[in-house]
């Protein structure tokens, strides 16, 4: 009974993971384009150095290989609920706008935040999955959106979309990362080292 | 005293005989050889507009007493142009290398200083023994947003020039080609191939960093290439191989979703499956008589004469006519 459910809950796991990266492709795909899209639409250059925008989640990590299954779970879902809270932010602040171009420019926002949303499900059925469950956003107080000018503003999208892009590669890996068969949630895998 | 004296090519060089004065009577040589007395100006060697056959080893010597007093080694060259400089990560996420060349030769020893920067971050790059003129850096950081910078310095005796690449984490992942590729033809099918190959040994986790394949293939007397992108997995089956004809076929490789491809692989030949000829009788042998004749585009047995599938090009008209002649013929005999 116990090596059923481990079965069942292994391939569910797998399943998952599995849907998780095909997600995560499709919305990095979608992101690439939007940001194209938003640098166009603000003025910006697309590949023009931003620097780090406070609250917006870093996908740059150190010694990456040697996290645990958990620790990737918890780290992308905090990471994917905060730029559910940013885009909904820059969703408002551009429905502002007047336009045929800003009312494109929101329905592609609206359509990346409903991707986001449901990665972040995704990764919450994986954590209750690890027997763990996912963190409680209860108490958790949306960041509170500073006080910028309009081109702070437009550099700060730019930069939200920028990690969110970056976070969705790194998504994939780390979920191929927990595809891995040898891999239990709180053991942490190495790379072969290169000969 | 010996010294080693660098001079740009063009220059105009003037040798003094050590300590000697001016009005002293010395003999300058160069590699043993004397020097002409028209070079000098008094005790001082002058070299109008040198240019590389100048460099060698001039000696100064007193003249009476044949006493050295002055050796110099010149070597004539030219500073450094700016360098070309290229980065590449064929073994994502580990690290990266970079390598470096000048466009044109110094004639003279120059040294290389690379220094590689992320964000406030000054990172280590290895210098490889082989090639010298690489050196590598471990990734301490994934999936950053933060440019890389890398600046190469090349300095020289008569000058320096240098050279910076920024670039992004992702945009120079490219893998090298697949190894290994294998193509054999399928038995009983006379228009497959059946092609197969290895991730390239340099990439570290294909499990967890899968690499995509773009196939490509052509008969060799064609120009033109098929591809075929391929998501997963190291092997395809081509199905519209021409019959009988000698195919070249190259794989090449990409991370799943970021970088470039790689280059192509080493290309290996493969003809599909043909029938073995049959044991000859007189209808075989008038057929064969008569098609040794046309062009190479000669369907195998089992494929009908004029199935402009199975051949190529003008030759399949010729074919069909041909083999309307035979059987004509064939049947005028049996009137």
């Amino acid at each position: 009974m116990a090596a059923a459910d481990s079965s069942s809950a292994t391939l569910r796991r797998c399943d998952l993971c599995s849907r998780g990266i095909r997600l995560a492709g499709k919305m990095r795909s979608d992101v690439v384009d939007l940001l194209d899209t938003y640098a166009e639409q603000q003025g910006l250059d697309a590949s023009a150095s931003v620097a780090a925008v406070e609250g917006v989640p870093v996908a740059a990590v150190e010694h990456w290989d040697e996290q645990t299954g958990t620790q990737r779970l918890l780290e992308n879902l905090a990471a994917y609920r905060a730029f559910r809270a940013l885009l909904a932010q820059m969703l408002e602040e551009q429905q502002e706008q007047l336009g045929e171009a800003d009312a494109a420019l929101s329905r592609a926002l609206a359509a990346v935040l409903l991707q986001v949303s449901a990665f972040a499900y995704h990764l919450e059925e994986l954590l209750r999955l690890e027997s763990r469950g996912p963190p409680s956003e209860e108490g958790a107080r949306p960041p509170q959106p500073p006080h910028l000018g309009l081109f702070e503003r437009k550099l700060r999208g730019l930069g939200v979309l920028r990690e969110l892009a970056q976070w969705a590669i790194r998504s994939a890996r780390d979920l191929r990362q927990l595809a891995k068969p040898s891999l239990g949630s709180s053991s942490a895998p190495s790379l072969a080292e290169s000969p | 005293e010996s010294h080693i004296q660098y001079e740009r090519v063009g220059a105009d060089v003037t040798m003094k005989c050590g300590s000697m004065d001016w009005d002293a009577a010395v003999t300058w040589t160069v590699n043993g050889t004397d020097i002409d007395e028209s070079h000098l100006n008094g005790s001082y060697l002058i070299l109008k507009n040198v240019d590389l056959t100048q460099s060698g080893q001039y000696s100064c010597y007193e003249g009476s007493s044949w006493h050295l007093k002055y050796q110099t080694y010149l070597r004539v060259g030219t500073p450094p142009k700016e360098p070309v400089l290229m980065c590449r990560s064929n073994n994502y996420p580990k690290g990266f290398y970079c390598s470096w060349h000048l466009p044109t030769p110094t004639y003279i020893p120059n040294s290389f200083n690379i220094s590689v920067i992320h964000g406030t971050r000054e990172m280590v790059c290895e210098k490889d023994v082989f090639p010298k003129n690489r050196c590598h850096i471990r990734y301490l950081q994934l999936f950053s947003t933060v440019k890389y910078k890398v600046t190469l310095t090349v300095t020289n005796a008569l000058g320096k020039s240098s050279t910076t690449l920024t670039f992004d984490e992702f945009t120079i992942v490219k893998p090298d080609p697949p190894e290994s590729v294998v193509a054999k033809p399928v038995p009983n099918n006379p228009r497959r191939l059946e092609v197969s190959w290895q991730n390239p040994s340099s990439w570290p986790d294909p499990e967890s960093f899968p690499l995509k394949f773009f196939l490509r293939y052509r008969p060799l007397i064609l120009d033109q290439w098929q591809h075929v992108e391929l998501s997963d997995g190291t092997s395809h089956t081509i199905t519209d191989a021409y019959a009988g004809k000698e195919y070249i076929i190259q794989v090449a490789a990409k991370d799943n979703d970021i970088g470039t491809w790689s280059d192509w692989s080493v290309a290996v030949h493969a003809t599909p499956w043909t029938e073995e000829p049959k044991h000859l009788t007189t209808e075989a042998q008038l057929t064969e008589t008569t098609s040794a004749s046309t062009s190479s585009f000669m369907p195998p047995p089992t494929t009908k004469i004029c199935d402009k599938g199975a051949v190529v090009g003008s030759g399949a008209v010729a074919v069909c006519w041909t083999a309307g002649l035979v059987l004509a013929a064939y049947g005028v005999l049996f009137i």
